[in-house]
């Protein structure tokens, strides 16, 4: 199939990345979208987002995808954003326990502030740090059994699961925006493009040579 | 998008805010070029002094705002030159030449640019201090009133005195409850957990009883997390004792602004004043100056962020001044102007490198100088009501209006004086989507593309041209609320 141009899509996905300062959210970010990592990266003011056209289920994708600042001061700004999100990627840092018992109040800040139905998965990020690992993969799992999450553990820095977590995230929200209009018998909506959108910030310079890829 | 052709008189620059090697194309690269002759030099900056010490700050911002294109002509010829560069014909081999201060010098311009020191105080005076400085700060002795006629000097000295005194007074506070501070560490894991308890004891010196206390000590590591995300492709930062002085000031000015308290972005402020000033409590009060000017922008709550009143400020603005525009923003769903948030955060620090945000702060410090900004944070301190800011044009000399800086003039003479006026940031701010006006309403189909178009400004934007087309928005925007 010919490379279609980024503006041909099925469909506009909007994503929100979330979770404590410093668990790896705006790298996994530039994992996904521009296939780099930063070790110089700089903390994330307000908002800023990134987009990847992709196929999913033999549809075309835009993922629109908003990266969040961390700091819970930044909230009022950040939780603005949920609305109209249709999944969450929700991370947390596996060598930093405190970040992992923060997800309980992240979503929280979901069920307030976000759609009832949004999709959202569980992120261990940075495993690649093996010596430094402080929550166990099975806790995760059965918190996220739990709360009815699904789970995966990544690691920006070695590329490791990170187009798997987008995929799966990406995917399940497909199939319930395709069950939704089969079962209300309208067509899909041609795109979900139309949802309000507010903007913050501007997307880093894309050209990054000292990132490793 | 341009062509290579790195490297041209920008390196010079850079060569003064050295960056890691591994680093250098991870960086927006550094377009001004100090122009020999035409910054503020060392030499120049000495010969502005009276034989006693008297700053000639209106000397000083001449040449600081000297970059600011003047003439019709000179506008055309920047805007072809702008044109050539961004069709491609014209390969960025030839860096912007910038005026500004020179790199050597900026830290002690700053400190008067943001009101650390009245430019009425003298050189001897400032001399005796810094030695004293360096030394005992404790226990410097006050200059006798009789050898000196001027009351303000003597204002100035006890204000620097005491100002000094403070920070080591604050800190050593800081220190006796977390003894991390002043160590040349600092920490990045919380120090209290879940349970409300110090998840190390080791680290807190006494009880957390007090509120206020265990909400700064629950900042600490927010401010180590982002001390190891600033700058670090500048060599500096390369030194644990670098980021730990970052921490320092960061943290005891959360200490004792705990009405704001600490909030992301703050580092990138505070980072520049660490670079350029050597001893910290100077550090210290120069980020201290500037954030009198930026704090409101700080304050949260929970449903809303200071900076957003900047943002609507601005919305007024180009309602105002290109209805057009603003019409199609808001038919984006943009008319927040929320896309705008991190400029004013962090005073276009993301969007240009080290050495031309610094070019750019500078220039725009310059331009809104006001002469009485020494004493009037002075006074606000001293004194429960804040001090007037405005003065009536009328009453002042041309002589004096060249004290002030060219936007905080307009802001005089133009201006009325019972309205608040509003930073130059946010002129900036709007004079950036005027120059990229066209492709915003051809092009943005959604706020997304906004922000696609506006983060071209990486690699395009002159800061000269922009805070001359601020100062043309400016008067339009004056003029016309005016008269309405």
């Amino acid at each position: 199939m010919a490379r279609r141009p980024d503006d041909e899509y099925d469909y506009l996905f909007k994503v929100v990345l979330i979770g404590d300062s410093g668990v790896g959210k705006s790298n996994l970010l530039s994992r996904f979208t521009r296939n780099e990592f930063c070790l110089e990266s700089k903390s994330t003011i307000g908002v800023e987002f990134a987009t990847r056209t992709l196929e999913v289920e033999g549809r075309t994708i835009k993922a629109q995808i908003w990266d969040t600042a961390g700091q819970e001061r930044y909230r009022a700004i950040t939780s603005a954003y949920y609305r109209g999100a249709l999944g969450a990627l929700l991370v947390y840092d596996v060598t930093k326990p405190t970040t992992f018992e923060n997800v309980s109040r992240w979503l929280k800040e979901l069920r307030d502030h976000a759609d009832a139905n949004i999709v959202i998965m569980l992120i261990g990020n940075k495993t690649d740090l093996k010596h430094l690992r402080a929550v166990a993969t099975e806790d995760a799992q059965s918190y996220a059994e739990k709360e009815g999450l699904s789970f995966i553990e990544t690691s920006a820095l070695e590329a490791t699961n990170v187009e798997k977590a987008f995929h799966t995230i990406l995917a399940e929200i497909y199939r319930i925006i395709s069950k939704k209009s089969l079962s209300s018998g309208e067509p899909a909506p041609a795109s979900v493009k139309e949802g309000k959108t507010i903007t913050v910030g501007g997307p880093e310079p894309t050209k990054k040579a000292c990132c490793t890829s | 998008m341009f062509g290579g052709a790195k490297g041209g008189g920008a390196t010079e620059l850079d060569a003064f805010y050295p960056i890691r090697p591994e680093c250098k194309a991870d960086v927006p690269q550094t377009r001004f070029k100090p122009r020999a002759g035409k910054t503020l030099s060392e030499r120049r900056w000495h010969a502005s002094f009276t034989q006693d010490g008297h700053l000639d700050i209106a000397k000083v911002l001449r040449r600081i705002q000297r970059g600011l294109v003047k003439s019709y002509q000179e506008l055309v010829l920047v805007e072809l030159i702008f044109l050539l560069k961004i069709s491609g014909v014209l390969i960025e081999a030839a860096p912007l030449l910038a005026y500004g201060v020179h790199p050597s010098i900026k830290g002690v311009v700053w400190e008067f640019l943001l009101g650390c020191y009245d430019p009425n105080s003298t050189f001897e005076e400032r001399n005796l201090l810094k030695e004293q400085r360096s030394t005992s700060i404790r226990l410097l002795p006050l200059p006798d009133a009789s050898a000196y006629d001027h009351s303000s000097l003597l204002l100035a000295i006890t204000a620097i005195t005491a100002a000094l005194e403070k920070y080591n007074t604050w800190k050593a506070e800081c220190q006796r409850v977390v003894n991390v501070i002043g160590t040349g560490k600092f920490i990045t894991t919380p120090l209290i957990g879940e349970d409300g308890q110090p998840t190390d004891n080791s680290l807190i010196g006494v009880p957390l009883s007090d509120k206020k206390v265990l909400q700064w000590v629950q900042t600490l590591h927010q401010i180590g997390l982002d001390v190891v995300r600033t700058d670090r492709a500048l060599v500096f930062y390369e030194s644990e004792t670098n980021q730990a002085k970052l921490w320092d000031v960061l943290s005891v000015y959360t200490w004792l602004d705990d009405d704001i308290g600490y909030v992301q972005g703050m580092n990138d402020i505070c980072s520049p004043m660490v670079i350029l000033l050597e001893n910290e409590a100077d550090s210290f009060w120069c980020f201290e100056r500037a954030m009198r000017r930026m704090r409101e922008n700080f304050r949260t709550s929970a449903s809303s962020m200071g900076v957003q009143s900047q943002l609507s400020t601005l919305s007024q603005i180009m309602k105002t001044v290109d209805p057009k525009l603003h019409q199609h923003l808001d038919d984006l769903d943009g008319g927040e102007y929320l896309f705008a948030f991190r400029m004013l955060m962090v005073l276009f620090r993301r969007e240009f490198s080290f050495a031309d945000t610094l070019y750019l702060w500078e220039l725009m410090w310059g331009m809104e100088y006001n002469p009485n900004i020494f004493s009037l944070y002075e006074k606000s301190d001293s004194e429960s009501e804040p001090a007037e800011a405005n003065e009536n044009a009328h009453t002042l000399s041309a002589k004096s209006l060249k004290q002030y800086g060219k936007f905080e003039r307009k802001n005089l003479t133009i201006g009325n004086t019972e309205q608040q006026h509003s930073a130059l940031a946010v002129f900036l701010v709007a004079s950036v989507l005027e120059i990229k006006n066209r492709r915003i309403l051809k092009e943005a189909k959604g706020v997304d593309d906004v922000v696609k178009i506006l983060g071209d400004i990486t690699s395009t934007l002159d800061a000269k041209k922009a805070c001359t087309e601020a100062l043309k928005i400016q008067k339009k925007y004056l003029t016309k609320t005016k008269k309405a």
